[in-house]
């Protein structure tokens, strides 16, 4: 066996693997009876399993470190971001020297140092740099995203991926998500199991303030926040994009939206609130992470060697009063608009413009497209790009689907966020 | 507060405002969710952890992480080449033959700078076997063991239960693709229980004087026709209300169809379709039905009496102990609990749990909401202040810290008191054990194999020794001969047969995150944690509770 990284002496000591082998040395009661305890199957983990870990941050960490200890020596992973100070609490492979630098460069080389003989192989960049060959040479694909965005590509890239004549088309993807005390990991087999947008209704949808509220009777401080980042940047800054990674510009959004509370007697906007609010920041903690990311690491630990049945599919688990947690089988969907077969269908009313079914498309909380663009076979309804065929299909956005459209039509809806098509059926109310 | 509004704006904005400082940065994640009260609650904190093993150190540093105070490894051992393959916190090859504490203490405090962390090398026998050690043991605010043997364990749970004030113990084992753990607790007092489910009075039924003002001087069909559209619900209810109760003997509604008809009534009042406000009002009448009765489960913390230090346990403990007047644990949290039953029934009170300053978001115009918010602090402040004086009335010698009195008001429809049990009291009870064979067949199974794991161990520290047919027996043994044991015992006593003494890193990880979460929640005293056993299996994926 060639040792990767390290000398033998270091990297292969006696009873490395004494706890780990315990398991993987015999079948347990539940265990399938395809499981080939011994040699085998520590060779495939240890010497052949390639595996990929999405996202180096709260959840990554821990799943590098998990699977580095697992036994897995193949590893590679992909952040697009930089170390903040807020990663601290939680990302425990980082340290303040390393505030700026890339997580994925500093998680690898951290997880190489500390566990011999395993490599980790880090990619600086986005998912979406890297195409179907490059997903395909892995066994396994681990998740720890805290984007909705990039775990619907993904999944769509890994769902589209599946050959029916080439089983190693299959790839396992593993999905962990954490929120204060509570979290989920699933295991998705891309066209076997639900996928990631069958549960698409499951997310929490985030608050949208509307915009007469915002500009016309604020009540929170979110509102005024809200006015500060919406319309008053735009209108100061025009077209210079607002980074919420910058500290100068949440603090003009904060002493915007402190000048409009105080004109209003609203109390509440504090620096932290305005952060909270901009950049939509979810509540983190190490020991969620831990437990999501051991469950998901447990998950490729299972499929990878077959010592143990894996999730079918979801485990749910809520810390905030008790222990509680639901381990339970997601359904597929048929009219899944990634894995399902068959078309959606869409209640429409007569008198609806067309702006309004997209503003529907947005909202609706199994959709949920961004900037969703409409055709149908033989029309282009509406498109967000390239500007010349935006304005030319500007003029649909004001008439009425009945007049586009009869009941029973076909449109499909693509989005460039998205990495596959929708078909919607109409119908009318 | 400065007098002029003008000003304050220019203050305001001139101010130059910084971002907070870096400790905030830091922390900013985790104060979303327990802020500066619970911060500082860990900061304070001091942690004894028994063992340097994997499971241990995953807790440890789902600990320092989050920044407690102080933690100490206690742990004689020396590194194997097996721990230094499944412990994150070991430096690999190198630490083996070095001790595990101390290879361990540096890995972990280098993980915050504001921890403190000590490495104790020594065994748990010669730390109980001193009353220096036992004192010692006592001194931190709480305890963790992982796959602690049976006698040390015992001794120091019972240790631990000698006096009301004893730190916290929590008992971890894992085998495996099993673990479980108990956390052994006198009392846990909770203000900050971050319950969502009940969420405080608007007082809708018993409006407060300037709230009923409102609804009375409003004339509803005196007015223009955006100020319509804007009235806040909670006014249009309370209206509706008065409407109601004059032409039903000053009652509201009850049966289903009194229900809709209310609902109907608050409907007719709209002058145009689409007011947003009278269409909240009708999805918020539920809280017309029943909405300012004292939850049951906080009425029934008021005849909770306190814990009280039996005279004759705390002299076996001490020497001196007769002299000693028995006391009570966590005085001033009972305190706050007497005064609220006094505030909810005196004569002149609300009848009710004291106001809540919060008020949730509405269809209404700036203006209405800013003043309804300012009716509903200005009142709470009135019912505070009320709390305040009883409070005094009734302990007049007691101190409680201003923050702490103003939170245990705003929080009081939230508050929860847990009372534990002595760890291992379950097994002595047979009927108890019986129930749980019969209600959670598979925790039960799987925390008596983890028992007479344990028990085997002890006896015979071989694992080769570990099958399941002696797990079963020994079970059998531990329940009595003629309990029937649920099939999925043979599940769990195979599985710890196949790996009697594995620590696996990722059992090791997902219970080290458990047992971090409560320990958090024990020290914080907020959000609620685990009374009674939680039992992980991590081959069907699945954890639950064996309540006390």
């Amino acid at each position: 066996m060639a040792a990767v990284n390290g000398n033998a002496t270091s990297s292969d000591w006696d009873d490395r693997y004494y706890h780990i082998d315990q398991i993987l040395d015999r079948p347990g009661p539940r265990t399938d009876p395809s499981f080939q305890a011994g040699d085998d199957v520590k060779k495939f983990l240890r010497n052949k399993c390639k595996i990929l870990v999405i996202g180096a941050g709260g959840l990554g960490c821990e799943i590098l470190a998990n699977l580095a200890l697992s036994g897995f020596k193949d590893i590679h992973v992909i952040d697009m971001d930089t170390i903040d100070i807020s990663n601290l609490n939680r990302q425990f492979l980082f340290r303040p020297k390393d505030v700026g630098k890339p997580k994925a460069i500093v998680a690898a080389e951290f997880i190489m140092n500390r566990v011999p003989g395993v490599k980790v192989t880090p990619y600086f960049g986005k998912i979406q740099d890297k195409d179907e060959d490059y997903y395909m040479q892995f066994n396994i694909i681990v998740c720890g995203l805290d984007s909705v965005e990039a775990r619907r590509w993904i999944n769509a890239t890994l769902v589209n991926m599946v050959d029916d004549d080439n089983p190693e088309s299959l790839k396992p993807l593993i999905d962990g998500g954490t929120e204060g005390f509570k979290g989920q990991a699933r295991v998705i087999l891309p066209q076997l199991t639900s996928c990631y947008e069958c549960s698409l209704d499951m997310l929490n949808k985030p608050t949208a303030f509307p915009i007469c509220t915002i500009a016309n009777t604020p009540r929170l401080p979110e509102h005024c926040i809200e006015w500060a980042s919406v319309l008053e940047w735009p209108r100061v800054y025009g077209d210079k994009r607002l980074d919420t990674d910058d500290p100068e510009h949440i603090n003009w959004l904060y002493n915007i939206a402190l000048k409009r509370a105080k004109e209003f007697k609203i109390e509440g906007v504090t620096w932290s609130l305005t952060q909270g609010v901009v950049k939509n920041i979810i509540p983190a903690i190490a020991s969620t992470n831990a437990i999501i990311a051991a469950s998901c690491c447990n998950e490729a630990f299972k499929i990878a060697t077959s010592a143990a049945a894996y999730l079918n599919n979801y485990f749910m688990l809520i810390g905030t009063d008790g222990v509680y947690s639901y381990t339970f089988e997601h359904e597929r969907r048929k009219d899944c608009p990634v894995c399902g077969g068959e078309s959606l269908d869409i209640t429409v009313g007569k008198e609806w413009t067309v702006e309004r079914l997209i503003e529907m498309l947005v909202e609706k909380e199994d959709i949920q497209i961004k900037r969703p663009s409409l055709s149908t076979s033989k029309k282009q309804i509406y498109f967000q790009a390239p500007p010349q065929l935006e304005q030319a299909t500007r003029p649909n956005l004001e008439m009425k689907v009945s007049e586009l459209l009869e009941d029973g039509d076909e449109i499909t809806v693509t989005s460039s966020t998205l990495p596959f098509n929708l078909s919607l059926r109409i119908k009318y109310t | 507060m400065n007098q002029s509004g003008s000003q304050s704006i220019e203050q305001a904005t001139t101010a130059i405002q910084a971002q907070p400082d870096s400790k905030t940065r830091r922390y900013d994640r985790q104060l979303r969710l327990w802020a500066a009260s619970g911060q500082a609650a860990l900061e304070s904190s001091r942690i004894l952890v028994l063992s340097a093993s994997a499971t241990s150190t995953s807790i440890l540093k789902n600990l320092v992480l989050p920044g407690i105070g102080h933690f100490t490894i206690l742990d004689p051992g020396t590194v194997t080449g097996a721990d230094a393959g499944n412990n994150f916190f070991l430096n690999g090859f190198s630490s083996i033959g070095k001790s595990r504490a101390k290879e361990a203490l540096p890995l972990l405090k280098e993980l915050n700078d504001s921890v403190d962390g000590e490495a104790a090398v020594k065994s748990v026998e010669e730390i109980l076997g001193s009353a220096e050690g036992r004192q010692w043991v006592k001194s931190f605010s709480l305890v963790i063991t992982h796959n602690l043997p049976q006698t040390p364990l015992d001794a120091l749970s019972k240790l631990l239960w000698e006096e009301l004030e004893d730190p916290p113990l929590i008992v971890v084992r894992s085998a495996g693709f099993l673990a479980d753990f108990y956390i052994q607790f006198r009392e846990q007092c909770i203000i900050e229980s971050h319950d969502e489910t009940a969420p405080p009075s608007l007082r809708l039924t018993k409006p407060f004087p300037a709230l009923q003002e409102w609804a009375t001087n409003l004339d509803i069909s005196n007015i223009d026709p955006t100020e319509h559209a804007h009235i806040p619900f909670i006014v249009l209810l309370i209206k509706e209300a008065d409407q109601w109760r004059s032409e039903h003997n000053g009652s509201l509604p009850k049966t289903y169809d009194e229900k809709k008809e209310f609902k109907k009534h608050i409907r007719s009042r709209m002058v145009k379709m689409d007011e947003e406000n009278f269409e909240e009002a009708e999805n918020q009448a539920f809280r017309m039905w029943s909405e300012a009765k004292i939850p049951s489960d906080i009425a029934a913390l008021f005849d909770l009496e306190p814990l009280q230090q039996p005279i004759s346990s705390s002299s076996t403990s001490q020497p001196n102990g007769v002299t000693k007047s028995p006391h009570k644990l966590n005085p001033e949290f009972h305190a706050l609990l007497q005064a609220l039953h006094k505030f909810v029934t005196s004569p002149d009170g609300p009848g009710c749990l004291p106001l809540s300053a919060s008020l949730p978001d509405m269809k209404t115009d700036t203006t209405s909401y800013v003043k309804l918010q300012t009716i509903y602090k200005d009142w709470a402040a009135v019912e505070l202040a009320k709390f305040k004086e009883i409070l005094k009335a009734e302990y007049p010698d007691l101190t409680i810290d201003k923050a702490v009195v103003d939170s245990f008001v705003k929080h009081a429809h939230q508050i929860k008191v847990l009372r534990g049990k002595r760890f291992g009291s379950w097994e002595e009870d047979k009927t108890a054990v019986a129930q749980a064979l019969d209600s959670y067949p598979q925790e039960t199974a799987t925390r008596l194999a983890l028992n007479a794991l344990s028990t085997l161990l002890h006896h015979n520290p071989d694992p080769t020794s570990i099958t399941a047919e002696a797990l079963k027996t020994e079970v059998q043994s531990q329940v009595g001969q003629g309990v029937e044991l649920p099939s999925s015992l043979d599940d769990a006593v195979g599985e710890l047969a196949r790996a009697p003494t594995a620590d696996l890193p990722n059992t090791a990880a997902f219970v080290g995150g458990m047992i971090a979460q409560e320990a958090i929640k024990m020290i914080t005293k907020q959000y609620v944690p685990v009374n009674g056993y939680c039992v992980v299996d991590l081959v069907e994926s699945k954890t639950g509770i064996i309540a006390n």
